[in-house]
């Protein structure tokens, strides 16, 4: 049993705990944090694979920036206390069959992925390196160039727009 | 300089943007230099379609900026035609009271428009995407721009949660198809789609019904009546115009580039759904009581007999599908014009408020009498020319009975175009007093509706150079 193997399980059984607190929490503010611990987790297992890029902008995008603005939200809102939601009666045996199902099909891809070898090579050649960073920034600028200036209009385009949406003007409730 | 050819409509587009969101706040002082923000952009917007013309035009189809862009006629024309129309839109945008003054709704327009432009020329899918949500964005803005009015809050946002659900499902097989084969630029994907095999099935059911939610094809229709009622007037027009062209451009060039062999099979499905789309149009704006509405209903009908056109797939069925779009978009940007100028004078948009619009402004009379008798499809005007091409496109291909259906359905939609026309010419006020109720037409408002029946006119009547550029935009399909 090597180092990353039982890190790996370490790491799957927070995840999945973690995961499973975000739903059964019925407090807003533990299910956020739950949900941070959860990205945490998958933020090491792209690194386990060996995409440091990836990993970053999890921690970054996801954990940091998205979750913090929920929790301001949260927060604002003053939505802590969830109240106790009517649920409708189809939906537990709907929710149960989506789950057999689900849980159907990862044993099933399971299965075959053990009886064959092809799959399981990993995808991709690059390195477990800072590399592949230094790859991907050269391709965001000379191939995808275009792209990435667009967002930018598109982040200008949807602040102009949030401003409008929001702002109060003289004589309305806004 | 070479380089920045194929986006230089983009580019000047992206300038007058910003010029407009600097020049705002030197304008706020003083209310009478208001308007001056609307004459700039429409000014600016002309200038942008001059200079593109005179210097952007493409000498062959060619890649861009890494595969990103497609530097071709078909590009280019829908280009300069988002480009007029936006033009015109800004001019329509100077009559509607709450967006006349504000230099956000022209921002958002030209960013649409920006939008629609990268649209129309992108060749692969990250580009392709990313175009899509710049046009929808600023649209889900300017339909909701009224924050007072309860019907354009709706509007946009039914807007909004329609375009992102479909989004949604259109990444979704754009993500499968990269999966798939590896590959983003559209025409390096054509090689990989070469068999009809379930993958591709898949793939192809959820990108038609990504791009069939922006041009509001037969099942996903469902958000155009609701939205073009709520939003501004000129916004709806905007709507239903420009962006049903900008999907329509990516869709034409998607089956053209990435699924040719998987046509055959799909062809009749295609069938089916514009005969749908037809029918369903027709049908129900045959029921309904507000302009506004009937010409969102029939905005889905024009987008079933511009379908005609792509399920012919042949090169005069491109051609037809380019011409019509510009046709129909030239007609209904009038109507909306009229509907706005109607509606701002009556306060209402039913056909009652249309009653002896002719003595009170004649020449309004005369607009709303070009721009539904082209709608119906009538010589000498434009619609009759396009749906013409598109009728032959189908029998050329031996889609006889495609063409069929549209022909009954034209028929569908003279009755309720004419009606507006009988309310229009025939019909009197209450009182019978139309001389006491003139309605006002201001100036920028007049130019654009001039503009429109010119263009409505002398495209319907000298149809050859016009059908010729769109024959040249579907040569680079192929």
């Amino acid at each position: 049993m090597d180092l990353t193997l039982i890190l790996f399980i370490i790491l799957a059984v927070t995840a999945i705990a973690t995961a499973l607190g975000l739903l059964i929490s019925r407090n807003a503010v533990y299910a956020a944090l739950f949900l941070v611990m959860n990205f945490a987790c998958v933020a090491i297992f792209y690194l386990l694979l060996g995409a440091p890029f990836i990993a970053m902008a999890q921690v970054t995008v996801y954990a940091g920036a998205i979750m913090v603005l929920f929790l301001f939200v949260i927060m604002l809102l003053g939505a802590e206390k969830l109240p106790k939601g009517d649920v409708l009666p189809v939906q537990r045996p709907l929710a149960i069959g989506a789950a057999v199902i689900l849980l159907a099909e990862a044993v099933i891809l399971l299965v075959q992925r053990f009886q064959s070898t092809a799959m399981l090579q990993a995808p991709g050649t690059v390195e477990n390196s800072m590399d592949s960073l230094r790859e991907m920034s050269g391709l965001l600028f000379t191939e995808y160039l275009l792209p990435f200036e667009v967002t930018s209009i598109l982040l200008l385009v949807a602040m102009v727009g949030a401003i409008v949406l929001t702002k109060q003007e003289k004589g309305t409730r806004g | 300089m070479t380089t920045i050819l194929p986006i230089l409509p983009e580019l000047l587009l992206l300038a007058l943007g910003i010029l407009i969101l600097t020049l705002d706040p030197f304008l706020k002082k003083d209310e009478a230099r208001r308007p001056f923000l609307g004459w700039f952009t429409v000014a600016s917007l002309l200038a942008a379609l001059t200079v593109s013309l005179l210097l952007a035009r493409p000498a062959g189809a060619a890649l861009a900026f890494g595969g990103m862009i497609r530097f071709d006629w078909l590009g280019f024309l829908f280009k300069m035609f988002f480009l007029f129309a936006a033009a015109v839109t800004a001019l329509l945008f100077m009559d509607a009271d709450k967006l006349n003054r504000r230099a956000e709704a022209y921002f958002l327009l030209v960013a649409a428009a920006l939008g629609m432009c990268l649209m129309a020329s992108a060749a692969d899918l990250v580009m392709l995407y990313l175009a899509i949500e710049t046009t929808s964005i600023p649209l889900y803005i300017l339909a909701g721009f009224l924050k007072t009015d309860d019907k354009s809050t709706e509007s946009g946002f039914k807007y909004m949660l329609f375009g992102a659900l479909t989004s949604a499902v259109l990444l979704y097989g754009f993500s499968l198809v990269y999966g798939f084969t590896g590959k983003t630029n559209l025409y390096e994907l054509g090689l990989h789609f070469s068999n009809f095999n379930i993958v591709a099935i898949g793939v192809t059911f959820l990108i038609l019904a990504g791009l069939a939610f922006k041009v509001s094809l037969f099942p996903f229709h469902f958000w155009a009546p609701d939205v073009y009622e709520g939003a501004p007037t000129p916004v709806a027009g905007f709507l239903s115009t420009a962006s049903k062209a900008a999907g329509f451009a990516v869709l034409i060039r998607l089956f053209t580039a990435v699924f040719p062999v998987l046509n055959a099979d799909w062809s009749l499905i295609l069938a089916i759904l514009a005969t749908l789309t037809m029918t369903v149009g027709n049908l129900i704006a045959l029921t309904q009581k507000s302009v506004k509405r009937m010409l969102a209903y029939s905005s889905i009908a024009h987008a079933g007999y511009a379908m005609i056109g792509v399920v012919a797939f042949s090169e005069l069925g491109m051609a037809s599908v380019v011409f019509y779009l510009i046709a129909y978009a030239l007609t209904n940007l009038l109507a909306f014009g009229i509907v706005g100028i109607v509606g701002r004078a009556a306060g209402s948009d039913e056909f009652s408020a249309y009653n002896g619009l002719s003595r009170r402004s004649a020449g309004l009379g005369l607009a709303a009498l070009v721009a539904f008798l082209s709608l119906a499809g009538m010589p000498p005007f434009v619609g009759f020319v396009s749906k013409f091409f598109v009728f032959a496109a189908a029998v050329q291909s031996g889609w006889v009975w495609l063409a069929i259906v549209g022909v009954l359905n034209s028929i569908v939609g003279l009755y309720y175009y004419l009606n507006v026309l009988k309310a229009v010419y025939l019909y009197r006020m209450e009182n019978e007093d139309e001389d006491r109720h003139p309605v006002p037409v201001s100036r920028p408002a007049a130019i654009a509706l001039v503009i429109l029946v010119a263009g409505i006119l002398l495209i319907g009547t000298l149809f050859g150079p016009w059908f010729g550029l769109a024959t040249r935009a579907a040569a680079a399909l192929f």
